[in-house]
């Protein structure tokens, strides 16, 4: 009963902005469009865990999007075709479990009306899949496993985790030649596998011996001195952390510091890491590899860089939230919005199929870090990751300093053969998973 | 590879001591009161953000921090007996149930309080023994590794030695007995409850800036508390200790020479079978059901 | 307690409640039907999670049994190609051959023991699942797990119609639970947990009883899991962790376990207030706690779950018809 008064409601308010637009062309030259226009309002889903162990992938990504929403709403909203359309973020905490991750998306879809759904991905996206794919949602998320040929409305529009780790190890080839064994460890999970493969490919490629098997280790593990000590029982030049969550990555530096570790270690992000660099010591952390800029980086105000004002959001963030709080999901979820706004604009509708055409036109798109093209079939078997330069980032002197944007494509292009054996092996291409 | 093994040794023994902290916390409360503490990794997450708190956000001294951190989780599980436990003391389903409830509050509490995200404690000391070339000890562990051995030395002696002590004893072993014998059960339910979270507390300060502290941590320490207290005989606080040890270093040495993974398939394979060879733990009693 | 004569008050209830069951959906928001369909198989968890303790033993393993059956009838239909409705009684058969394997070594084990040791073999299950990429995904698990066919125009993907499904199959499993504890191996179940020893004396097998219990509540598990995996597409072995077995647990608790209605009360108030209310009223991150308050208020001013509510109802109301007299209340806790 509830939910046929429901419709009828939402009919009725169709209703109204329809009579609206017809009066806003019969009035055309009269009355200024954003008069009208600036009452519409697009509803953008925030479906991801808010809740729970996994929450800090989440709700951070949500705060980034109340400094989007509001800036892009103080400045009238997104133009879309003739009409403004302010942004409105609905949330729901799907506690990172595929059923409630399900009738999330039915709300957010049937009950909300949103046009859009930016999730984490992982373990909850094969619950939304099958709604997605009925109801033509276009649904984002940040892990591009989440991808396979049938997973057409999927975008993995901002990170392209963990391909982009190869432009770390490249780095670190042609500026420490003399680093040559490698060792590495990871959580055993969904992050932590194709992140080793596509490291054990890219210190392949760049001559890198890798001495010793990947230690995977539980993701409930909080104790990393033995971890530590194993990696170190071979001596390496190299301490590679994988894709290690921030709660990893602090206790390994400082066992790596504590145990005596003198030579270079790459990781894929580094929250928080002036906390690391106050665990250890600067001379320590000097050199430390890792894929994730602060915002505030000069570097990403060169002009082929997309994401909007970075230094001025880093800014508000920091005041919002606090400077401790910024980390790898804090820009990413809004630099998504970026690129679905953008096409929204270019193909004058909010409506999910046409979004979708408009940001693929042309096979490429203005990724935060320039403009990339959409890729993946090799390994993803779906051309819908969107894909071009990453920025490789050092800590100097106690701060992180984004290095040169280096190109995946061109790796890739040199070394896919390579890509494709590693991932092989851990059983992590598309047609090895599920 | 001497060094190798000796280092390992080093950080099982660091790992024996902080488990066996809380494994007698667990086991203490659970053989006086008969209650499963479900929240008992959160009273270990309770200790940590003590210190984050107290230490890294108002400047005390770290020392006085984790003292802070042992009364107020004490106070903590004081807090759960007398509002939980005691009105549930027929009803040991009813305990654990509650002990759930308390441990989704204190987990949203730090999250409210303290955000989802890992907390960050300065290290109080940088300073390391080297052992051997290469095999270093720092002092950081080297304190809990005191601490442990300080905090559950006093814990024998109470047991031992006091006229509490021996009360708490009687009632481990038969509650009715004990009440009989003009034990008030009350008091001590109150104190065992204290003391085991304390220990759980004081656990969780100690290890606060060896760890990352965050409000689901507690999950981490329970599964392993719960096979450690398996193992060494369900309301054995001599057999929580041995279990602790054999368990710390079984799990660090297959971490070290296999990895984590095969670590912990090991430790609860070490579970199952002192589970079907002897139900009752390595110093259980025939049977207590 | 009042075995073997039927209770009409009883049989009326129950006309109404199923009456309100088919007219439900159509009075629920599209998402709430979703809930609707997991609350309908969770019914029919925690229920058959009864059926195990009523001799007596609690376990920490069903939800791991679930899975098994959850996993077993997903590899039957995606690997093996079964039909699904037929690979849906398989995972419930398998769910059930396992527990029969599990018997052996647990059943050596009494109350607070088997407890653990139920745990302690739900853990190795979960980390079988997680090792062993090859069939079970590892820690992914697995995905795009085929669904119930369509019958003709009826697509079982929309909450609605597997609604119905659902409500069918649990009704008949219900049905079937209910007719057990009735009988005389239910009465055996009560005896076991009793007096058991008393039981072993006249000559009760109380192993094959134990054994039967275990069997029988974990075939309905499994066919739990089923009915989820086909729903939902997707599974990996951290949806049945020792959390979601707590969440059994709570519901079992809270409605009560001396009635064969008490947990599925505690299901679905539990249930409604956490996914419905809590989540209307906009608490998102605070939500845990809550539900925290809501558990401890309720085992600490409801001993006897919420079961116990329903004859002091029922008094208020036979009170109400006729002259005050004493409460029958008190006939259920003996």
């Amino acid at each position: 009963m509830k939910n046929l008064l429901a419709r009828t409601r939402l009919d009725r308010r169709d209703f109204l902005s329809a009579s609206a637009a017809a009066m806003s062309v019969a009035a055309t030259g009269v009355v200024p469009k954003v008069a009208f226009g600036a009452e519409k309002t697009v509803k953008i889903g925030f479906l991801a865990p808010l809740t729970g162990a996994v929450a800090a992938w989440g709700k951070p990504g949500l705060d980034g999007c109340q400094i989007w929403a509001d800036w892009v709403n103080d400045a009238g909203g997104i133009k879309v075709g003739d009409d403004s359309y302010k942004v409105e973020f609905i949330s729901y905490d799907n506690e990172y479990d595929p059923g409630k991750a399900r009738a999330g998306a039915a709300k957010l879809i049937k009950e909300d009306g949103v046009k859009f759904i930016m999730m984490l991905g992982g373990d909850t996206w094969p619950g939304v899949q099958p709604i997605a794919e009925n109801e033509g949602m276009l649904v984002s998320t940040l892990l591009p496993s989440d991808l396979t040929p049938n997973t057409k409305t999927l975008i993995a529009p901002c990170e392209v985790h963990p391909i982009y780790n190869v432009t770390g190890v490249e780095w670190l080839a042609a500026n420490k030649p003399d680093a040559k064994k490698a060792v590495i460890c990871a959580q055993d999970d969904a992050l932590g596998k194709p992140s080793v493969a596509t490291y054990l490919a890219a210190f392949e490629a760049a001559g890198i011996e890798v001495v010793d098997d990947p230690l995977f280790f539980d993701p409930a593990t909080t104790d990393f001195a033995p971890v530590m000590t194993r990696l170190l029982s071979t001596n390496p030049d190299i301490l590679c952390l994988d894709t290690c969550y921030a709660d990893y990555v602090h206790p390994l530096c400082e066992q790596a510091f504590q145990q005596g570790f003198k030579g270079t270690i790459i990781s894929c992000t580094a929250d928080f890491y002036p906390k690391i660099v106050e665990k250890t010591s600067k001379e320590f952390m000097e050199g430390f590899i890792f894929q994730f800029p602060d915002f505030d980086d000069p570097a990403l105000n060169q002009p082929g860089v997309n994401f909007p004002k970075p230094n001025e959001f880093y800014a508000e963030y920091a005041k919002r939230y606090g400077e401790a709080e910024w980390g790898a999901v804090s820009w990413e979820y809004a630099s998504i919005m970026d690129l679905w706004a953008d096409a929204a604009g270019k193909a004058g509708s909010v409506e999910p199929a046409d979004v979708l055409k408009a940001m693929k036109e042309g096979g490429t798109g203005k990724h935060a870090f320039g403009d990339a093209k959409w890729w993946g079939t090799e390994l993803f078997g779906i051309d819908n990751a969107l894909v071009g330069n990453w920025p490789v980032v050092v800590i100097e002197n106690g701060k992180a300093v984004i290095k040169e944007f280096r190109s995946i494509p061109d790796w890739w292009d040199k070394h896919k053969d390579l890509m494709v054996k590693h991932m092989t092996a851990l059983g992590q291409m598309w047609n090895q998973r599920g | 590879m001497s060094d190798l093994i000796l280092q390992t040794i080093v950080n099982a023994v660091y790992a024996a001591s902080y488990m066996s902290l809380i494994a007698v916390g667990l086991v203490l409360i659970f053989g006086v009161m008969g209650v499963i503490n479900f929240a008992h990794g959160e009273l270990y997450m309770a200790g940590a953000y003590v210190v984050v708190a107290l230490y890294a956000e108002s400047g005390m001294p770290f020392l006085v921090a984790v003292v802070l951190g042992l009364v107020f989780v004490g106070l903590l599980g004081l807090l759960m007996e007398i509002s939980l436990f005691r009105p549930l003391r027929d009803n040991p389903l009813g305990g654990l149930i509650a002990s759930i409830g308390f441990l989704l509050i204190l987990q949203t509490t730090a999250v409210l309080g303290f955000g989802v995200r890992m907390a960050h404690i300065p290290p109080p000391t940088q300073e390391k023994i080297e052992l051997l070339n290469g095999v270093v000890l720092t002092h950081q562990r080297l304190l809990v590794i005191i601490a442990s051995v300080a905090l559950l030395s006093l814990l024998y002696l109470f047991l031992h030695r006091t006229k509490y002590g021996w009360a708490m004893r009687a009632c481990a072993q038969d509650r009715e007995a004990a009440a009989l014998q003009g034990i008030s059960l009350s008091q001590v339910s109150r104190l065992a409850m204290f003391i085991g979270a304390g220990l759980a507390g004081v656990a969780g300060a100690l290890t606060a800036p060896l760890v990352s502290p965050t409000p689901y941590m507690g999950h981490s320490v329970i599964v392993t508390a719960f096979i450690i207290i398996i193992v060494g005989g369900i309301g054995q606080l001599e057999g929580a200790i041995v279990a602790a040890i054999l368990y710390a270093f079984v799990h660090t040495f297959v971490t070290t020479f296999f990895d984590g993974v095969i670590a912990d398939i090991t430790g609860l394979l070490l579970m199952l079978m002192v589970l079907v060879i002897k139900p009752t733990g390595l110093f259980g009693a025939k049977d207590r059901v | 307690m009042s075995r073997g004569k039927v209770n009409p008050w009883l049989w009326v209830a129950g006309i109404v409640l199923l009456a309100t069951l088919i007219a439900l959906p159509f009075g629920l928001s599209f998402s709430q039907r979703e809930v609707a369909v997991l609350l309908v198989i969770n019914v029919l968890l925690v229920s058959s999670y009864r059926l195990m303790t009523l001799t007596g033993e609690w376990s920490l393993g069903h939800v791991v049994i679930m899975g098994v059956g959850a996993y077993a009838s997903a590899l039957f239909s995606k690997r093996l190609g079964v039909p699904v409705p037929i690979s849906m009684l398989l995972g419930a058969v398998t769910a059930g051959a396992v527990a029969a394997l599990l018997s052996f070594p647990l059943f050596r084990m009494k109350g607070f023991y088997f407890l653990i040791g139920s745990f302690a073999a739900g853990e190795v299950i979960r980390l079988i699942w997680k090792y062993f990429t090859n069939p079970f995904g590892g820690p992914k698990g697995l995905k795009l797990i085929p669904g119930f066919p369509d019958i003709g125009p009826i697509s079982f993907f929309e909450p609605l119609p597997y609604y119905y499904l659902c409500l069918i199959v649990v009704g008949m499993s219900l049905f079937f639970l209910y007719r057990i504890e009735r009988s005389r191996i239910g009465l055996t179940f009560h005896a076991i947990h009793w007096q058991d020893k008393l039981a072993e004396s006249v000559g009760v097998n109380t192993f094959s009883y134990r054994m039967l219990a275990f069997v029988l509540a974990s075939t309905f598990a499994g066919l739990c899991g089923a009915l989820y995996v086909h729903y939902i597409g997707t599974i990996n072995p951290n949806r049945f962790d020792v959390e979601e077995m707590v969440f059994v647990l709570i519901w079992a608790i809270v409605g009560g376990t001396a009635t064969f209605y008490g947990p599925i009360l505690g299901v679905v108030v539990l249930t409604v207030i956490n996914e419905v209310i809590l989540r209307a009223l906009g608490f998102d991150t605070a939500r845990p706690m809550i539900y925290g308050f809501i558990l401890i208020a309720s085992v600490l001013f409801l001993p006897n779950g919420l079961e116990s509510l329903v004859p002091k109802l029922q008094a208020w109301r036979t009170s109400r018809r006729t002259a005050p007299e004493g409460t029958p209340a008190s006939e259920e806790k003996a």
